[in-house]
């Protein structure tokens, strides 16, 4: 499903102006995002990536609307963001904590359809449907800390997008998980992308990870956190792990942006 | 202090003093009868007629008597019991089963055995103490001595520890906090079974004292109740002495607790950190290091000087092999990282 | 040999099982309610503490005093000295639930009711169900002292009276009555916790074979 993007007329789904994040922390004020500013359009794939410490984590915070930003504006839909709207889903990197262990896989896929009011017989056809997305068309009856790492993701993704909405937020969502699992899921979302239509903003320390999925990479700077600049990764879609990462201009993005990621700006 | 630390116990004074005002007021305008509770100042004022006497004194001396002999006596025994029994795979099969059911059995079932054997006197008070300390706390340190991180094991054979090096090196600061609480709780047990010997056993003590005071007749009422706080005073204590002694005895264990931003650690590794002499302890959060880890339960414990290097075990920490402090995936869990420091 | 015992067994377990119920609902309610006021929590704090450090049989004598000697006076102790475990367990069980769960619960758009129902109290209940544990020991405790001192009816009235005239066998048969007691509530706890909480001892069994 092809999605139109078109930045200069459509409202983007994402919207951070000077966004700026100060925590009181031990020793005194620590400030996490400086001056956070980007857009993410409608139906894009954009990764946030920096080095350790830049307040990647902060950020998606501010974007969700678990945390207010300090000073500075983040809109979702056009509207400031006041607590967590109903249009954003979440995949937190670690599935461990986030997924309910007293619950099936599919009670936990169901939960946010039951809060949205959806009947039971919709429910089960959407949970069916969104485990079958994930490859986990079995695993419904289990509990998720019966699964392996990579399994478990899955369900915190399915759990995400059940209730189809327009944003998808992901915090390094792959970092916990070993590198030949790390490939599916990356292929996964990808496909996962497509099918639902859905905006994603995806956090990672991973370089080529990130030139992988994204259609624009957000590369912030060390703390505290500034955009140090906005690559457009134009390599073509559908991507492939071998056939992508092969292509010459994979290896142009990445020496780019290790360097601006290494830099010691 | 600063008025964040202070800003609660403002607050709790606050709620204590209109408590007790409650308390008065409602004893004055007769809402509480004054025959069956008496009001706050006749309490607060006959505990201090017995705490500048010398009764409120030798009560409490006589309560604690009871109280540690018998958490003595069943400490040390649970200790040493709980410890062979631990250590031998088939003396712990054969015996766990029938410690776990006279663990279920109410203490309170043996105390009229103790009276007749012994009668009111302190022997019978500190036997049913011991008795009822014995028992959850030899479980616990059972619990304690195998727990040992087979990690930590393996590592202490490989160092070629052995015998009672390898006991006092490796097992009893593994064992350590579960036996810390156990004896915090047996405590509290200890205090609860000294004063039901003393209520209803005819011991002397605090509980013999309201005993007292309630056959005296309402006019006694305010002693009874300067002596039920007296009680709850001398158990918080209590209480407050153990947690002192283990936060300090433990101070390699909780206190090292790192906490965190957003996502602590997410597995267990047991590593070993081969420390040059005078390095500092492995940092978390060192500039560079991802935040939003933590170190939990990062603490070196001395094992053994080995080669005149000194080499200690880490009981729970994120490491990667490189020395830095990071997530590690769940596949990629190292069973056994050498940092150099 | 054990029929005059097993007589005061259903006295005893009826104020036991009052002054239990009470006692689990109250503090986990109580809990819940602290846990969701954070001045009112921090300001009783010490004193919440004070009550559940208190040894409860001291209050015997005086809960003889206000309530006599029936049924009323031995349920109310057992409720009151039983409450403080759960009560304390409750709010330290929910306070502790994992930041990412609730951020999760948030994400996810649960209102406040359905997060404390069914995301903070499930996160919590291994930690509830510890402090229901020791709450049901004190609770036992509490019903053979409380029956001890002047009372008509119960095991402790029973024992009391079986020791005080040298009545051994009286005395065996109530010993034995208390323990069966004892254990019977003991593997009932245990299998009730099993099944509500089959989940958290899945959970720990594999985290413990990754170790």
């Amino acid at each position: 499903m092809t999605v139109d993007a078109s930045p200069e007329t459509a409202t983007p789904v994402v919207s951070l102006r000077q966004v700026r994040k100060v925590y009181a922390g031990a020793d005194g004020p620590r400030t996490a995002l400086a001056d956070i500013t980007f857009d993410v359009a409608r139906g894009e794939f954009a990764c946030v990536v920096g080095p350790s410490g830049a307040g990647k984590t902060t950020l998606l915070r501010c974007l969700a609307g678990l945390t207010p930003p300090t000073s500075g504006e983040a809109l979702f839909e056009g509207a400031p963001l006041r607590s967590v709207p109903d249009g954003i889903g979440v995949v937190f990197q670690d599935y461990g904590r986030s997924l309910f262990p007293w619950l099936t896989v599919a009670r936990n896929v169901e939960l946010p359809l039951r809060v949205r009011g959806v009947q039971r017989a919709a429910r089960a056809a959407r949970v069916a449907e969104m485990l079958g997305s994930v490859g986990l068309a079995d695993a419904g009856a289990q509990y998720s800390w019966q699964l392996s790492g990579g399994m478990q993701q899955r369900v915190a993704i399915a759990r995400a997008l059940a209730y189809r909405p327009d944003l998808l937020l992901m915090d390094e969502p792959f970092a916990s998980v070993d590198a030949q699992t790390r490939f599916e899921l990356e292929d996964l979302i990808l496909r996962v992308r497509d099918e639902f239509g859905v905006t994603v903003v995806f956090v990672t320390h991973d370089i080529d990870e990130a030139i992988y999925l994204a259609d624009r990479i957000v590369v912030l700077s060390r703390s505290p956190g500034r955009v140090a600049e906005i690559v457009a990764v134009t390599l073509p879609r559908p991507r492939d792990q071998i056939a992508t990462k092969a292509d010459e201009a994979f290896a142009r993005y990445r020496e780019h942006l290790l360097g601006l990621v290494m830099s010691r700006r | 202090m600063t008025a964040r630390v202070l800003r609660p116990w403002l607050l709790r004074l606050g709620v204590l003093a209109a408590a007790l005002g409650l308390w008065q007021g409602l004893s004055a305008a007769g809402v509480i009868r004054s025959d069956e509770f008496p009001s706050m100042t006749q309490t607060a004022s006959a505990l201090w007629d017995q705490a500048s006497t010398a009764t409120l004194w030798s009560a409490t001396g006589q309560t604690l008597e009871g109280w540690a002999i018998g958490l003595a006596i069943g400490a040390a025994a649970a200790l040493v019991t709980g410890t062979l029994i631990a250590l031998n795979q088939f003396a712990y099969r054969s015996v766990i089963g029938v410690i776990e059911f006279f663990k279920a059995i109410p203490v309170i079932a043996i105390l009229p055995i103790g009276l007749v054997l012994w009668g009111a006197t302190l022997t019978m008070k500190f036997a049913l103490v011991a008795f009822a300390v014995f028992w959850p706390l030899v479980i616990q340190v059972c619990y304690g001595v195998r727990s040992l991180d087979p990690v930590v094991r393996d590592t202490a054979t490989v160092l070629r520890l052995r015998g009672l090096r390898r006991f006092v090196t490796v097992i009893v600061p593994s064992a350590a906090p579960f036996v810390a609480t156990g004896l915090r709780v047996a405590a509290a047990v200890a205090l609860v079974v000294d004063i039901i010997t003393e209520l209803i056993g005819g011991g002397t003590g605090i509980g013999e004292r309201i005993l007292l005071a309630e056959n005296a007749g309402p006019a006694a009422y305010p002693v009874m109740y300067a002596y039920i706080v007296a009680a709850g005073v001398l158990g918080v204590l209590l209480a407050g002495a153990f947690t002192v002694a283990e936060r300090y005895a433990l101070h390699w264990h909780e206190s090292q607790r790192v906490a965190v931003d957003l996502y602590p650690e997410r597995t267990r590794v047991t590593a070993i950190a081969v420390l040059s002499p005078g390095s500092p302890l492995p940092q978390a959060n060192r500039p560079g290091a991802e935040p939003g880890v933590a170190l939990r339960r990062l603490v070196p414990r001395l094992v053994a000087v080995v080669g005149g290097v000194e080499v200690a075990l880490l009981p729970a920490a994120v490491v990667d092999p490189e020395g830095g402090v990071g997530p590690v995936g769940d596949r990629a869990r190292p069973r056994g990282a050498v940092l150099i420091a | 040999m054990t029929g005059p015992a097993r007589a005061e067994l259903s006295s005893s377990l009826e104020h036991l099982l009052a002054g239990y119920a009470i006692a689990a609902v109250s503090g986990i309610g109580l809990g819940a309610a602290l846990w969701s006021m954070r001045y009112a929590r921090e300001a009783t704090a010490p004193y919440l503490y004070f009550l559940y450090v208190l040894p409860a049989p001291v209050l015997v004598p005086a809960a003889m005093t206000l309530f006599g000697i029936g049924f009323t006076m031995k349920v109310v102790l057992i409720a009151f000295a039983a409450v403080w475990p759960t009560l304390l367990n409750t709010v330290d069980g929910m306070r502790g639930v994992d930041t990412v769960k609730l951020d999760t619960s948030r994400a996810l758009g649960l209102s406040r009711a359905r997060n404390v129902f069914q995301v903070v109290l499930p996160a919590a209940a291994p930690q509830i169900v510890a402090g229901l544990r020791n709450s049901l020991q004190v609770a036992i405790i509490l019903m053979v002292v409380s029956e001890w001192e002047a009372s008509s009816d119960g095991i402790g009235f029973y024992l009391s009276n079986a020791q005080q005239s040298f009545d051994y066998v009286g005395m065996w048969s109530g010993i034995i009555v208390l323990a069966i007691i004892g254990i019977v509530a003991n593997l009932l706890f245990v299998a009730a916790e099993n099944r509500a909480l089959h989940w958290h001892y899945g959970q720990r069994a594999v985290q413990e074979v990754s170790r």
